[in-house]
């Protein structure tokens, strides 16, 4: 008997950490009682001795359990149209997405050395010639490490064409220049500053009485595309494409705010043009600058070039 | 002559290599080859590179930490909707907003630093990389209602803790393979310690609320609310 009572009790105690995650659904103890609660709410009263429930969340929406009933006030001033906040929506998860990467930028000039690792697909037929000048399709993976002159900005356009019969993984010698301090802080902070783009945009829906509803379905994290540059001059114009596009992107959303033929949001398309077109126009302008600098400083200077424009983004004048 | 000084340096410097200077040695050997060759090969000194204490080559202690900094982005972004969700007009709640607001900002920062760190390590980030520990986490609702949210913070405090623990244990394990201090050092130092003040935190939050709810016969639920949101606007 005490076996069984020993073996029960142990079951519940490897039950109970499960269910630990879920204890705001309940309704426990016995001075809180569903009575005085419910009571309040004018909701059905628990029987005294009646079990304890387990009450899932859209349930205690429900029964109005451990939250004010809401309240209605009136919606006039909420004023915002469809196809502008739509436009809005999308340009947060915009600067979310561009957030996202200009991380793998940071991480991407952090690394210590150039060390890709690249599924590599082959077909029985020899792929793409270029691709793999001077390596018979049969050579194995660590023979032809060598022997592809490839660059880093080559790795994705390359592994997609073929289809695949076999395939492996090779560590392919990038000519890319990684170990990039300065590079990965201006790309780090970057990344930052694009979160709070999409903050200051939340926080403008917010003031004019948006995102009440639908909040969860507003972002969407996903990994971001590219993950490796050849260099900093790369990495910079695809920074400048980028935040080209972002302000493309912000153009249409004032447009569409500004061409409802039922209201003309002036005050939002004041906003996005003053503040956030403002801060587009001088961020696209530093990064083509540095562009530019940097191009020419490779121009003759390949790799001392890049070592010193890296180390002036951290401060250091050498 | 020139030539001369160059093999007697070559010489000299393969034979202080030791078995250990692997490095060292790849350095070495590009003397013996000619000069445009080691242009070619500029990045060919296959073992010039952070990796050290077997990083990476077993276990999933390295993969681990890409996950944990992609656990981090994720509930980062989770956490600035629940912060928006909580300031909008109907709910208006400023100090729950900034409660997690403020849970947002340290995971985001968290994720840069775990970033930087497995470079750090000679390893590069996988934004794909998800943890192998099973945890069942059903989507993520930020429209919950004031307990309801503080509850769901409390709970992805612990994963994000438990995850700590569980990539420590795999970081610590006893075995020479697996063995890694540094990454049980980063994670006691920067993780473990805030991330258990952090829980009893919002522990105490959620035991106090529960209590201003539901005592009284549930008669200062509204008032409560109001008075909780303003206490969290002071010390959030």
């Amino acid at each position: 008997m005490k076996a069984i009572l020993l073996a029960l009790a142990g079951l519940l105690a490897v039950c109970l950490p499960a269910s630990a995650t879920q204890f705001y659904y309940e309704v426990d103890g016995k001075d809180i009682t569903g009575v005085a609660l419910w009571g309040v709410q004018d909701r059905p009263v628990k029987e005294p001795g009646a079990p304890y429930r387990y009450l899932p969340t859209e349930a205690g929406h429900r029964f109005g359990f451990s939250h004010v009933n809401p309240v209605t006030i009136p919606k006039e001033w909420v004023t915002m149209h469809r196809n502008c906040r739509m436009s809005v929506r999308q340009q947060i998860q915009m600067e979310v997405t561009a957030s996202l990467q200009y991380l793998a930028m940071g991480a991407h000039f952090s690394k210590d050395v150039a060390r890709e690792s690249v599924k590599l697909l082959l077909t029985n037929n020899v792929p793409t010639p270029a691709l793999l000048a001077g390596a018979p399709a049969s050579a194995a993976s660590v023979s032809f490490r060598f022997s592809i002159p490839f660059r880093c900005s080559a790795t994705f356009r390359c592994s997609i064409p073929f289809r695949c019969s076999e395939s492996f993984h090779c560590s392919v010698p990038f000519r890319c220049f990684v170990n990039r301090p300065g590079f990965a802080k201006m790309f780090f902070d970057a990344a930052s500053e694009e979160r709070e783009h999409a903050m200051k945009l939340i926080e403008y829906l917010l003031m004019r009485g948006e995102l009440t509803t639908d909040v969860t379905t507003l972002l969407q994290v996903r990994a971001p595309e590219r993950k490796t540059w050849e260099g900093g001059v790369e990495a910079l114009e695809h920074a400048l494409l980028m935040e080209s596009a972002v302000t493309k992107s912000i153009r249409n959303v004032i447009k569409a705010c500004e061409d409802d033929s039922e209201f003309n949001d002036y005050h939002l398309v004041d906003y996005l043009t003053g503040d956030f077109l403002e801060e587009q126009y001088k961020g696209q302008r530093d990064i083509a600058g540095k562009a530019s600098t940097l191009k020419k400083l490779l121009d003759r200077h390949g790799a001392l070039g890049e070592f010193i424009f890296d180390k002036k983004l951290i401060g250091i004048d050498i | 002559m020139k030539v001369i000084i160059l093999a007697v340096s070559c010489l000299l410097a393969v034979s202080g290599a030791l078995a250990a200077d692997t490095c060292y040695q790849d350095v070495s050997l590009d003397c013996g080859q000619a000069s445009n060759s080691l242009a070619f090969r500029r990045n060919s000194l296959p073992r010039c590179n952070a990796v050290y204490g077997e990083y990476g080559r077993h276990g999933n202690v390295a993969t681990e930490l890409q996950a944990y900094a992609n656990l981090h982005l994720e509930r980062s972004y989770e956490y600035l909707l629940s912060a928006a969700y909580f300031n909008n007009y109907q709910t208006n709640r400023a100090g729950f907003s900034k409660l997690f607001k403020k849970l947002s900002d340290e995971a985001w920062e968290k994720t840069i630093d775990i970033i930087k760190h497995v470079t750090m390590r000679g390893d590069e980030m996988n934004f794909d990389q998800r943890s192998t520990m099973k945890v069942e986490r059903k989507n993520y609702t930020v429209e919950l209602h004031e307990l309801e949210a503080l509850a769901k913070a409390l709970d992805t405090q612990k994963e994000i803790a438990e995850r700590a623990f569980y990539i420590h244990r795999e970081a610590t394990r006893n075995s020479q393979h697996l063995h890694d201090p540094e990454v049980a050092q980063y994670l006691e130092e920067e993780f473990i310690e805030d991330q258990s003040k952090k829980i009893r935190e919002l522990a105490g939050h959620t035991t106090d609320l529960k209590k201003f709810i539901t005592s009284n016969h549930g008669q200062d639920l509204s008032l409560a609310l109001y008075l909780f949101d303003e206490y969290l606007q002071k010390v959030a």
